[in-house]
């Protein structure tokens, strides 16, 4: 990813409300089994999946990707991203297998000044409701995309 | 299960964060992000020819912690802060106390503040998390 001219701060607030087209993702067992072997946890017994699938699963299944977050908030270079927090709220069993319908936004997006560095903060949401419509998930993302303002 | 405020969540470790493991991850996770896979660019970031873990990884190291001690639908909410990279070959430990017993709805929820330990720094990873007790 090439260096450019940073975005102006209005062009950053203008993304709040932008909304992902959204879209259905199902874990796959294979996807399952190598994301858990990364976690170096143990495979979850029941067709259970490891929760560390709410961190792709809504991007991708929500019609986005990493790529295009980073691009959305018009990121300097790929170093330039920096992770505030994830949020993860769980409300049922997240299974192999199943077809979620998912959702996504971006809720908050301003830039912020300190004495020490300059950056814009986005914040991300996605929601996860299984086949009956039962909410299974909420997932939030905040990044923080520095800018050499200089 | 009997919890109380103040009790130590059983530690859960990672003897060596892996390489290879992130390489793993990055293609199922379609990260483009090449500090996950390329040591020699993360050496002009200044952290050595190493690759930096992905954040949800980490986080994936508290859950392991909290699934061997309340079982593994228990989690509830997890909110994670990142405020240091973890490389490869970092040996971290999962750690957590409990803040909080509470009755909600038909459950009983432990809020937990909990950590990432790395010898010699300040917790990469740092956070809260609320599980629901397994009864009896």
């Amino acid at each position: 990813m090439a260096s450019k001219s940073p975005p102006t701060r209005e062009a950053i607030q203008r993304l709040v409300g932008h909304e992902f087209p959204g879209g259905e993702y199902t874990i796959a067992h294979w996807e399952n089994f190598l994301l858990t072997e990364c976690t170096g946890g143990e495979p979850l017994p029941d067709g259970l999946a490891h929760p560390v699938a709410l961190f792709h699963m809504p991007i991708l299944g929500a019609g986005t990707s990493i790529g295009e977050m980073f691009a959305l908030g018009e990121a300097e270079s790929d170093f330039s991203i920096g992770i505030e927090s994830y949020d993860w709220e769980i409300f049922g069993p997240l299974k192999e297998e199943v077809r979620y319908k998912i959702s996504g936004k971006i809720t908050e997006a301003d830039r912020k000044e300190t004495p020490e560095r300059t950056f814009d903060r986005i914040q991300f949401q996605f929601d996860l409701t299984d086949p009956d419509g039962s909410h299974v998930a909420r997932t939030t993302i905040t990044w923080h995309y520095r800018r050499n303002l200089s | 299960m009997k919890v109380s405020v103040g009790d130590q969540i059983p530690q859960w470790v990672m003897e060596h964060v892996s390489a290879a493991r992130m390489r793993t991850m990055a293609a199922v996770l379609r990260d483009p992000n090449p500090v996950h896979w390329d040591p020699k660019l993360v050496a002009q970031l200044g952290f050595g020819e190493r690759t930096i873990n992905q954040g949800p990884l980490g986080l994936s190291y508290m859950i392991n912690m909290l699934h061997e001690w309340t079982g593994p639908t228990s989690i509830r909410r997890i909110v994670m802060r990142f405020p240091q990279v973890i490389l490869d070959g970092d040996k971290v430990i999962a750690r957590g106390e409990v803040t909080a017993v509470r009755e909600e709805g038909d459950e009983r929820l432990a809020d937990c503040r909990i950590w990432l330990h790395r010898e010699g720094t300040e917790p990469p990873l740092e956070g809260t998390a609320t599980v629901a007790l397994p009864s009896g």
